[in-house]
Order: structure tokens, then C-alpha cells, then sequence
């Protein structure tokens, strides 16, 4: 008998031992390090992208996490500096954060062969290097919103349904930056393709005057302008646009066009602009209306109220959707405590995932992290951004032909 | 033709108002003799200051004037509690200071008063104004006859009692203290100007980029100026600016197409390669010889 007592008090023990463990476990917060640049570059989009993405993590932690697990945010200012990304990102991987979103291609461009080393995730929305879509090549970097190549070919689907590609002209007129060049290859081999004429013409960075490149585009008469800049260089590459006779309607912008660039260029000359959207604006969709409810009207809020809807935060929130949802269907099939290769386990079930309306559907697989790539158009009607046409991806043979170069390029060293 | 003439009238324009970042930055050496490395910073700041002056509700009148009167203080100011106190010190530490200055304002005003960039509208029509087949940007036209006016005021200033107090501290300190003359008022004096020279220059450039911290990076055309144009000379900063802005949009104009972009950074660059190698002083400076 008295093993028997033995036994049952060995096993009581034990079993309170592992209950304590799991409580240990769910009051231990999930890590992300929001390491970016608040000082320098992306000074124009960070604020409010960064309010956006706290504001959601806020509202999952007042929902009561997902199964009792709780998140935590690091927030911290990298200044666009690889070096300070990189002090940083050591800072709250030992502080446990098992998700980096740098919010700057200099800063994920440095930490790539970090982050695959030390198997944690680094998502890299609407930004950052388009070939890390291979989730062969880049297991544990996620784009999981459209890259710069597919924003390019979402642009030019746009103009095939609206008066057709073929004998057009289009200028791409963009900063000089690899992130300005991004999109070239896709349009030249899309212009090819498509039997349009296509040119390029750069402005300096920071783009703050751009008369001489206008008056070149100009000369070439383009019927479409794409402009691929972002923060001050894009209301001053809308206005020498109009300036130099380009009808606004014409004009169409990667996604780093937004509220503060039309109050810059004035509301009644931005009408007809039109860009690139990854993420509806607007506090309409249930997300919105619950950060509004429970996290921005209790106080709880990260920033300033005004910018809960703007376009910006609506990425933010976004990005922090899909990541959280990675989050729950990594606990859901290999159990806490969640891991890095546990959260891209998670990230790679995601499948028509639309952050209830907030985007398009999103799937990722273990080969496709970009998630499908697909975006709309929206244009600014003197008061809001308005979709002229549905979500979805375009031309996706020519991006994955960019991916898989890239990728090859990657693995051999370049 | 057509097209050269477009890049030579908006070249210029756009020199123009580049001179006003590099008037501050003569104002300043000509009197203390220091490479002031923060002013595309102070001409942030200015268009940070009169951009909130104009939100809190004052007419773009008022906004200007106030914000050219708190310009004018902080350079007296910074001359005060910074400068004064490197009296004695290498002339390099005191322009580690200035990049230090540089620095620390750069992170103020985004830090404050928000990094989104502002819009400052001064109500200037988008249309261009055209001449055959040249567009000409009204903007660049109105900046341009801002500084060519504030250049003139700072030249007939240097012919009032107060300005040739200010040319003598730049020809010898020590001189000029043992004329009576307040050398430490005087170069106060040069900062506060440079500050106001910065509001035309934050005000005129905001207007046609938003107000951020990317003022402060007209820091490196501003420089191209005075060196072409002569450091320690007001006339160099209106010829400067003008073939800085010239140099920069036509040679661009012809060789972007040809090497796909990027030329008019390697262009100013050149140009202050060229004069530092070939012309030290530049085009107006004055040319120092010292006996050994």
C-alpha cells in the first residue's frame, strides 16, 4: 500500500510540477522585435505603422491572447543603420523576441543570414528583398504582402484592363536607389511581353528636386507614369508630374503614397492619382472598429487616435494580423513555448488568411512566402483612397522568374 | 534647344535656392571663420519652427517674420553657450562640434514635432509658367527671386555700420578687439543672420518637398556652393549657386539617359573636387597668404 501512496503522490506532484510549467509558459509573453528606423529614412511611414501594429498586439492581449498566450512588443529605433539593426536585434533575441520586423531594406538585408543562422523569423511586408518569396532559399524571411515586383505588375494590370499595354509608353520614374530599381526587370520583361515601350529615369536621392528628370519625361510623352519613391520625394514627384502636363489620372505610385503626401500636394491636386494598396484604409473593416473599442477608447492606444485608419497603420495592423495568426496555428500544431521554427511553422499554414476583410487572402506556403502577391489599385477622390478594382495578383510568372534568379544568386554567394 | 534652355532656367532656380542654405553658411565663416557643418540642419529647424507657427494659426506672414525673430535668437544663442566657449580651441574640434550640432537637431525636430513630413503651402499654382516650349517652375521662380534679394540685402548689410564691424572681425579678430569692437557680438550677430537666411531657405524648400529632416541634407549642395563660389564671399554664393544649379540639372539632363541615372550627385561632387584641387578659394574667395 504504501507504494501505492508513494506513487500517487510522485505522480500528483509531477503532474502539479507540469501544470505549473504550462502556467509558467502562458504568463511568458510572445516576443516580437519591432526594431525600426524612427529617426531617419522611414521616418514618413514608421509612426503610424508602428502604432498600428502595437494597437492590434494590444487588442489580441485585451482579448485575452490566443489560448491565454499573451504578446509583447520590443520596440526599438535602428536609425536605418545595419550596425544599430544588428545591436539591436541581438539585444531582443537574448530578451527572447522570436519575430523581427526591421521596417528597412538596408537593416533586412543584413540580418538575412542572421535570422536563418538563429532560426527566427523576419518579416519583411511591403518591403525588403523581393527574391526572399523562395522559402526554399530564405526559410525563415517572410515578404507575406506583395514585393515591389508584384506591386509593379499589379500597376500594370491595372493599365492592361483600363485601355491596354500594347504600343503604350510607360515611364517608371523613380529615386536612385536599389529600391527604386527594384521594378525595372519585371517592366522591361512585361514590356516585351506586352509589346509596350518602357523607360526608366532617375532622381537623386533624397528627391527633394526633381525638375530636370520631369522635363526629360516629359520629351518622352509617356500615357502612363509610374512613380516608385517614398516620405518627401513623392508629393514633389506628383507635382513636377502635373507640372510638366501629365494628367493626374495617369499617375499611378508603388504603395509609399499616403495621407501625408496628399496633404503636401493639397487634397484638389492629388484627385485622380492613383496607387498601389496592400491593406484597405479606413477604419470600416471589424479589426479597425475592435482596436477602436478596446485598445484606442480605453486609453490603451500606442500613438495618436488620428492615425488609427490611416493607411499606414492599416499595414501595420496587417502585418501584425498575419503574424498572430501564424503565432496561433504554430501553438495550435506543435504546442508552446512557441519557437522560432515553430512560428514559421505556423506562418507556412497560413492559408486565405484576410485579417476578416483588412486585405486580400493571403497563402503561404513553404515555397511561396510571399503569400500570392496580391494588391489593388486605389485612387484619391478628394477625400478618400477608393479601389478601382479588386484584390489579386498579376503576371506572376514574370515575378516568380525574378524570384528564382534572385534565389539562385543568393545561394551562390552574390 | 528648347529642352537645354529648360535646364539651364530651372538649373538656375533651383541654384538659387540652394544659395540661401549657403548664404548662412558664409555668413557664418566670414566672421568666425568656422565651417558651420549643422546649418542644412538649422534650415530643418527653421522650416520646422515656421511650419508650426503657421499650424498653431498665424497667417504665413507672421509665421515668417516670428519664426526668422526665433532663428535669429537661437543663432545668438549657439554662439553664446557653444561657441564662445571653444575660444582657443583647434579650429577641427570646433567643426566637430558644428557636425555634433548637426546631429543633435536632426533628432530634435523629428523628435518633437513628428517625423511625418508637413505641409507648408504657400499658395503657389502648380501650372508652370511657358515661354515657347520652356516650362518654367513657379516655385523655383519665386525662390529664386528670394535669393537673389536676400544676397543683395546681405551685400548692402556689409555696407552698413553694423556690416563693416562684421567684415572687420573677418579680417582680424585680434584687430578688432583692439579697435573697440565686440568680436563676440559680432560673430553672435553672423549666427543670427545665417538663422534667418535659413527660414527663406526651410520655408521655400518646404513648400516644395513638405517639411522633414530631408532639409537638412541641402547641406551638401550648399557646401558645393561656397566652395565653388568662395567661402568667405557673398557674391560666390549667388555665382556658386548659380553653376552649381546649372552644372547639376544640364549635364544630368544629357548623360542620365545615356548611363541610366544617378549624375547629378557625381556632378556636385566633382565640382567640389575640381575647385578644391584646382581653385582652393574658389571663384570669389579670398585667397590667404601667410608668411612662414
Amino acid at each position: 500500500m504504501k507504494w501505492i501512496r508513494r506513487s500517487v503522490l510522485a505522480t500528483a506532484l509531477i503532474a502539479g510540477m507540469a501544470a505549473t510549467g504550462a502556467a509558467t509558459a502562458q504568463e511568458q509573453p510572445i516576443k516580437f522585435g519591432l526594431l525600426q528606423d524612427f529617426t531617419a529614412v522611414y521616418t514618413f511611414v514608421t509612426g503610424e505603422y508602428n502604432q498600428g501594429q502595437r494597437d492590434y498586439l494590444t487588442l489580441i492581449n485585451e482579448e485575452g491572447g490566443i489560448d491565454g498566450h499573451k504578446f509583447e512588443a520590443i520596440v526599438r529605433d535602428t536609425g536605418n543603420q545595419p550596425q544599430r539593426g544588428i545591436e539591436a536585434y541581438n539585444r531582443a533575441k537574448e530578451e527572447g523576441a522570436i519575430l523581427f520586423d526591421f521596417l528597412s531594406t538596408p537593416v533586412s538585408r543584413a540580418l538575412v543570414d542572421s535570422v536563418l543562422q538563429d532560426a527566427v523569423v523576419m518579416i519583411t511586408p511591403v518591403h525588403g528583398r523581393g527574391d526572399a518569396s523562395d522559402g526554399e532559399t530564405f526559410p525563415y524571411v517572410f515578404p507575406m504582402m506583395a514585393t515591389y515586383w508584384s506591386q509593379a505588375t499589379v500597376l500594370a494590370k491595372y493599365i492592361e484592363d483600363n485601355g491596354g499595354l500594347e504600343g503604350k509608353k510607360i515611364a517608371l520614374v523613380h529615386i536612385d536607389s536599389p529600391f527604386g530599381r527594384e521594378p525595372i526587370p519585371v517592366l522591361q520583361d512585361l514590356a516585351a511581353e506586352k509589346k509596350f515601350e518602357f523607360q526608366a529615369f532617375a532622381y537623386p536621392s533624397p528627391g527633394n528636386e526633381q525638375s530636370a528628370t520631369w522635363t526629360e519625361v516629359r520629351r518622352y510623352r509617356p500615357d502612363h507614369v509610374l512613380i516608385w519613391g517614398a516620405g518627401g520625394g513623392q508629393p514633389v514627384s506628383v507635382r513636377e508630374a502635373i507640372r510638366n502636363g501629365i494628367p493626374a489620372e495617369n499617375i499611378l505610385s508603388v504603395v509609399w503614397l499616403a495621407e501625408t503626401d496628399v496633404a503636401n500636394v493639397g487634397s484638389d491636386t492629388m484627385k485622380g492619382v492613383k496607387r498601389f494598396e496592400a491593406v484597405s484604409t479606413g477604419t470600416d473593416s471589424p479589426i479597425l472598429q475592435r482596436i477602436k473599442e478596446k485598445v484606442v477608447d480605453k486609453g490603451l492606444g500606442a500613438g495618436d487616435a488620428k492615425n488609427v485608419g490611416t493607411s499606414y497603420y492599416n499595414i501595420g495592423v496587417a502585418t501584425m494580423a498575419v503574424a498572430v495568426e501564424a503565432a496561433r496555428l504554430g501553438l495550435e500544431a506543435e504546442g508552446a513555448p512557441l519557437t522560432g521554427a515553430k512560428l514559421k511553422a505556423g506562418f507556412e499554414k497560413v492559408t486565405n488568411f484576410d485579417a476578416e476583410g483588412l486585405m486580400p487572402p493571403v497563402t503561404i506556403t513553404a515555397q511561396d512566402h510571399q503569400g500570392g502577391g496580391a494588391g489593388r489599385v486605389s485612387q484619391w477622390n478628394g477625400e478618400a483612397w477608393e479601389p478601382v478594382s479588386e484584390w489579386g495578383a498579376a503576371y506572376q510568372d514574370i515575378v516568380t522568374k525574378e524570384i528564382q534568379q534572385g534565389a539562385a544568386a543568393f545561394k551562390q554567394g552574390n | 534647344m528648347a529642352y537645354f534652355a529648360e535646364l539651364v532656367v530651372n538649373g538656375a532656380l533651383t541654384g538659387l535656392m540652394y544659395s540661401l542654405a549657403a548664404l548662412g553658411f558664409v555668413l557664418i565663416y566670414k566672421s568666425a571663420g568656422v565651417p558651420n557643418l549643422a546649418q542644412g540642419a538649422v534650415v530643418m529647424i527653421a522650416g520646422y519652427v515656421v511650419w508650426l507657427l503657421f499650424s498653431l494659426g498665424l497667417s504665413l506672414f507672421l509665421a515668417v517674420i516670428l519664426g526668422a525673430a526665433i532663428m535669429f535668437a537661437l543663432g545668438l544663442l549657439t554662439e553664446r553657450f557653444l561657441l564662445r566657449r571653444m575660444v582657443g580651441q583647434p579650429v577641427i574640434m570646433i567643426v566637430m562640434l558644428t557636425l555634433g550640432l548637426e546631429i543633435l537637431l536632426r533628432g530634435i525636430g523629428p523628435g518633437f514635432l513628428g517625423a511625418a513630413p508637413k505641409s507648408l503651402d504657400l499658395g503657389i499654382g502648380l501650372a508652370p509658367i511657358i515661354i515657347g516650349d520652356v516650362f518654367i517652375n513657379r516655385a523655383y521662380l519665386v525662390g529664386g527671386v528670394v535669393a537673389v534679394v536676400m544676397i543683395a540685402a546681405a551685400l548692402l548689410f556689409f555696407r552698413t555700420r553694423l556690416g563693416t564691424k562684421l567684415r572687420a572681425v573677418s579680417d582680424d579678430h585680434v584687430s578688432s578687439w583692439a579697435v573697440g569692437i565686440s568680436v563676440e557680438k559680432a560673430i553672435g550677430i553672423s549666427w543670427g543672420l545665417a538663422g534667418i537666411s535659413a527660414v527663406a531657405a526651410g520655408v521655400l524648400w518646404g513648400s516644395v518637398q513638405g517639411v522633414d529632416w530631408t532639409l537638412s541634407t541641402l547641406l551638401f549642395p550648399a557646401v558645393a556652393v561656397v566652395i565653388l563660389g568662395g567661402i568667405d564671399s557673398i557674391w560666390g554664393v549667388l555665382i556658386g549657386g548659380l553653376l552649381v544649379g546649372i552644372l547639376g540639372s544640364v549635364i544630368p539632363g544629357y548623360l542620365d539617359a545615356v548611363v541610366g541615372g544617378g549624375t547629378r550627385d557625381v556632378v556636385t561632387s566633382l565640382i567640389i573636387l575640381l575647385t578644391i584641387m584646382i581653385r582652393p578659394y574658389g571663384i570669389f574667395g579670398r585667397e590667404d597668404i601667410e608668411r612662414i
